[in-house]
């Protein structure tokens, strides 16, 4: 790995962080997953699962720990590979937002299974029904965000990463 | 009209038919009409075991709580899920000592917040101080 490319995921990981925490006063709704995904297509998934390490640590630095960052570890990286896997099948922004909407909606989901593990199925099961809503806004939102951000990021970010690497001086 | 602009209305229109839905069949409902509901108050600490007994039309536990606010010496927390109770009889739950007040309905745990616990005819709501 070189330097520039260690220097890129310090940016990515901080664009990320930054992006959540701007919209964190809106509950669940978050470009996270729509950067996740562009990052992955545009700078492939190797360096976008060091960006998810480093993003999960800054959370777990700045909310302190508890078991949801077990899940953030597993969850990112999930995404990412998710990702990494369509994006010689999937083209359209709308096959993007799908998979962003899907990852929304069963976001909730994912975290009950883990809890149960630690609280008992009762209260994994309550956690998710108490969290549906959520689940529901976080789903809709990361398809409606996707669907028209998509295009002008990666737009934006193939021009970047030409000329971030083609000026190797 | 635009395609984009028709699928993310679609997507809304199906988002607020399933938020209704949740509404209708899957959040907790509250009873109507006259109860008589039992809080008991618990703090070793303190030595408080106090019952109160009350009439209500509330549906829910919170609303019995914040209308008794005064007497039963609550304090409320806020949070963006819901409020939470973190003092009974002017005794504020100490974080530092991991307090913290337990509620159980009929001597079964509570699973969520007072503001999604309905209130029963006979119910009896125990706050017990306890440590995490």
């Amino acid at each position: 790995m070189k330097i520039r490319d260690i220097a890129l995921i310090g940016i990515l990981s901080a664009t990320i962080t930054a992006g959540k925490l701007a919209l964190s006063f809106i509950p669940n709704v978050e470009i996270v997953t729509l950067l996740f995904i562009v990052y992955t297509i545009v700078f492939g998934y190797k360096k976008v699962l060091l960006v998810s390490l480093v993003f999960t640590t800054t959370e777990v630095f700045i909310y302190g720990f508890s078991t949801w960052f077990l899940v953030y570890y597993m969850i990112w990286p999930l995404l990412i590979i998710i990702t990494e896997s369509m994006k010689k099948k999937v083209k359209s922004e709308y096959g993007y937002a799908t998979i962003g909407a899907i990852f929304g909606y069963s976001f909730g989901a994912f975290f009950a299974v883990v809890e149960s593990f630690f609280y008992g199925v009762a209260y994994g099961w309550t956690y998710w029904v108490r969290g549906i809503l959520f689940d529901l806004l976080h789903g809709t939102s990361n398809f409606i965000i996707i669907l028209v951000l998509f295009k002008p990021i990666i737009d934006i970010l193939t021009r970047l990463k030409k000329s971030y690497y083609r000026n190797k001086n | 009209m635009n395609k984009k602009f028709k699928v993310i209305l679609s997507i809304l229109i199906v988002t607020l038919l399933v938020f209704v839905g949740y509404k209708a069949f899957l959040s907790p409902k509250g009873v109507e009409g006259a109860k008589a509901v039992t809080i008991r108050v618990i703090n070793e600490n303190e030595d408080v075991n106090k019952t109160f007994e009350y009439n209500t039309d509330h549906e829910f536990l919170l609303e019995l709580l914040e209308e008794k606010q005064e007497e039963l010496g609550i304090t409320f927390e806020k949070y963006d899920f819901g409020t939470m109770v973190i003092g009974m009889l002017d005794y504020v739950a100490d974080p530092n000592k991991q307090e913290y007040f337990h509620i159980s309905i009929n001597g079964e745990d509570a699973l969520t917040g007072p503001g999604e616990i309905p209130l029963t005819d006979e119910d009896v709501y125990v706050f017990e101080l306890k440590n995490y």
